[in-house]
């Protein structure tokens, strides 16, 4: 039986979840900004006509905001993060297998699941999740997964397709393909595009058209496994379980720039404890930390700096103490006075799945100074799950004016008591 | 490491005494009643979770707040939180959250002479007609409310 995948992605989905609590911004012009309310991340289709980019500098745009009255808000991760998750798990119910592919878009696999009619199929995912969750999503189906994210694609574009549409039939596939350009292609990057156009392949046809040993040839596999994914061969299997991240970073840039080691070390100390808790969360260790600084580079009047340090552990860890003391012996290193920092950061890789509890690892007796408490760290845990940010170790500080500018937050209407959303 | 000493010959382990770490053994689970044991015992299965009660569909459940007196017929108080859930068919006389005008409002759905219309349960309020689509117009079906005495 020929495979059927499906991909469903949320229409500007930042702004959706804004727009279901507050009709009132529907049909108007809303966008929704980065961390530190610096660039735009998701733009309302009123906001793609103006001709706002994604993830241009608000100061750039600052005329069309006024000119429009741009409805403006700060990322919300709260109420994204459970507003996704209520979509995933309704996407659940229409597909025995199911890949998480990002905060907004999952795969879905249909083999076998609604071969007569998967158009009809689509429209029900569509009206179920809408109904479900208020998000209004696109769904692009093919028997590879590159060709439903092209679906999908074509789907967004063009709404005489109501949101759903389906590649299987090859003659409708070259028809769409002769007038997408290549670098539209999942996968396919601004540099490969860049290389591909020198070479007089502009259109996605003109890609897959391509025998793809030359393709690998002269670019590499991952490029020939989309020509084959291209003309419906399957390459990519769906991921349904999501891998243990590798690697796990916590970094931000700051409302105002820092001069004093004190307060680097303060917001450092915090973003240790948040990659920490990550740490835990997914049952891992590490053993090896990474800090970086740097000033503003895109402030070119002031002395640029930036530096990073990495250590490794002799033993594997996971306690947030022992990832703030080492992170701490890093920046005494790195840091120099004289410059305004813009943003820091902690990044911990060489991550492995932590031993069962009472097992020791090999060498496990060397005294670090600091013992390992697994059941002190899962205690901390748990309150600050109950209780958010209620308990945090005392280098993260008290004076918290370095955090992100959020100016511009909603409310988190899904996930605190006290801020529901009001009805009359 | 250069505390840690292994002698290949009889295979053991040395190390300082002040590093000397705790190591958690894991304790008997459950618990070992001196006495008779608890003849409920038998009997426990686990604590009621109000969730079970009140929400069917976790997805589609979303709580609100009821802001003032319109609806006070209904035993939906101000400052009352009402249980939402999105997946229920709306019909005639459940009563729903509206976006209506660009606000959302709590009333019973009704339909009169094929009319749709949303009725305040409180004289003071007048019903109001719905000419919009339905389908974009009913934000959720409220199934519990939920008011602190």
């Amino acid at each position: 039986m020929q495979p059927l995948i499906a991909l469903v992605d949320c229409n500007n989905f930042y702004v959706s979840c804004e727009r279901v609590f507050r009709p009132d911004l529907i049909g108007k012009p809303v966008a929704v900004l980065s961390n530190n309310d610096g660039c735009i991340v998701a733009r309302s289709q009123e906001v793609k006509d103006f001709g706002v980019k994604m993830g241009v500098p608000l100061f750039q745009i600052q005329q069309l905001v006024n000119q429009h009255q741009i409805q403006l808000f700060s990322s919300n991760y709260a109420l994204y993060a459970d507003m996704s998750a209520r979509v995933m798990s309704t996407l659940e119910e229409f597909a025995p297998s199911l890949e998480i592919y990002s905060i907004d878009e999952a795969f879905l696999d249909l083999t076998g699941v609604c071969h007569k009619d998967p158009i009809a199929y689509g429209h029900k995912i569509r009206k179920a999740v809408f109904r479900t969750t208020g998000i209004p999503v696109c769904v692009g189906m093919g028997p590879t997964k590159t060709l439903a994210k092209l679906a999908n694609f074509a789907a967004k574009k063009w709404k005489m397709t109501g949101g759903v549409l389906e590649l299987s039939d090859p003659v409708r596939r070259e028809k769409l393909m002769r007038i997408v350009p290549v670098g539209e292609v999942w996968g396919i990057g601004s540099r490969t595009t860049e290389k591909l156009n020198k070479i007089g392949i502009n259109t996605v046809w003109d890609l897959a058209i391509q025998p793809s040993k030359r393709i690998q040839a002269q670019f590499n596999i991952a490029v020939a496994r989309t020509v084959l994914e291209l003309n419906g061969i399957l390459c990519l299997e769906l991921e349904e379980v999501s891998a243990d991240k590798q690697q796990i970073v916590c970094s931000r840039s700051f409302s105002r720039r820092l001069t004093e080691y004190k307060g680097l070390a303060a917001a450092l100390a915090e973003f240790c404890s948040r990659a920490a808790e990550k740490l835990r969360e997914q049952r891992s260790v590490t053993c090896c930390i990474t800090v970086f600084i740097r000033t503003n580079p895109f402030n070119q009047n002031e002395p640029q700096y930036q530096r990073s340090a990495s250590a490794k552990l002799d033993t594997t860890t996971q306690d947030t103490r022992v990832i703030i003391a080492t992170a701490n012996r890093l920046l005494t290193e790195i840091y120099k006075m004289g410059y305004r920092y813009h943003k820091c950061g902690v990044q911990l890789s060489n991550i492995k799945p932590e031993a069962s509890p009472g097992q020791l690892e090999l060498f496990d007796f060397i005294d670090n100074g600091l013992h390992e408490n697994r059941p002190l760290m899962s205690v901390v845990d748990q309150i600050n799950r109950r209780f958010p940010k209620s308990i945090s170790v005392a280098a993260t500080g008290i004076d918290k004016s370095w955090k992100s500018k959020a100016n511009r937050v909603s409310q988190r209407y899904t996930t605190d008591w006290r801020e529901l959303v009001k009805v009359r | 490491m250069d505390q840690l000493l292994i002698f290949s010959a009889s295979t053991y382990i040395r190390y300082p005494a002040k590093s000397v770490r705790r190591i958690p053994l894991p304790l008997f689970e459950g618990k070992v009643a001196a006495g008779f044991p608890s003849p409920a015992d038998d009997y426990v299965e686990k604590t009621l979770d109000l969730n079970e009660l009140l929400v069917q569909k976790p997805a589609a459940t979303f709580f609100a707040r009821a802001q003032g007196v319109s609806m006070i017929g209904a035993g939906i108080h101000h400052n009352d939180i009402l249980v939402v859930d999105r997946s229920i068919e709306p019909v005639p006389g459940k009563i729903v959250i509206c976006a209506l005008n660009g606000e959302l409002t709590v009333k019973r759905l009704d339909r009169e002479n094929g009319q749709w219309k949303l009725a305040a349960e409180n004289p003071d309020y007048p019903d109001i007609a719905i000419f919009e689509d339905l389908e974009m117009v009913i934000w959720g079906v409220v199934t519990n409310v939920i008011h602190p005495l």
